[in-house]
């Protein structure tokens, strides 16, 4: 994202905002596949302990999962720049000034 | 000389580019964590005989992410529509 529009300051607060951003997300992410893999691996009760059968899912589950937000974080940013050529494009049909 | 009013327009000003920076970063990361949640639910069955992405999983995340955009941009156009034509009404 182009934040050079912003002062020196708002520069400095704006890294410290995305930092505790990040982290943020990154709790969101280890909750959201402890419950998915959870709930796609683990159904058998007969036992406390996870099986070999359980352990090797769960491991498989999140591999593929990190492989999938690869894969659609790439996707992700050529949509996304797409997205904004597109918008730019538009802006200067409309002869509007380009945004500083 | 009004040094001090052209500061506080100065700091308004910021304050302003500040939170839009915010609220534009806050709308990408949830567009990105939706995508990743959906894709995901919708691409990946839940039996891992592998770790690796097939090609048939790989191929449906690629369709499911731009078909995500596509109906982002649709949903965002109805409702700028509408929005507008309250405002119009008004």
């Amino acid at each position: 994202m182009d934040f050079s529009g912003l002062s020196d300051n708002d520069r400095g607060r704006m890294n410290a905002y995305i930092e505790q951003k990040q982290m943020k997300d990154f709790l969101r992410l280890y909750a959201n596949l402890v419950d998915r893999c959870f709930e796609n691996c683990v159904n058998d009760f007969t036992s406390k302990a996870l099986s070999s059968k359980e352990d090797t899912c769960l491991t498989r589950c999140v591999d593929k999962f990190i492989k999938h937000s690869e894969r659609v974080g790439l996707r992700f940013g050529e949509q996304n720049a797409l997205l904004q050529q597109q918008q730019q494009q538009q802006q200067q049909a409309m002869g509007g000034a380009p945004p500083q | 000389m009004n040094f001090g009013g052209y500061q506080q327009q100065q700091q308004m000003q910021s304050g302003l580019n500040m939170s839009m920076a915010e609220q534009e970063l806050e709308m990408v990361t949830t567009l990105f964590n939706n995508i990743v949640d959906s894709c995901h639910r919708k691409c990946i069955p839940p039996k891992y005989h592998d770790n690796e992405l097939n090609k048939g999983e790989s191929v449906c995340i690629d369709r499911c992410v731009a078909k995500y955009f596509e109906v982002n941009m649709k949903v965002g156009q109805k409702l700028t529509a509408q929005a507008n034509q309250g405002q119009a009404m008004m």
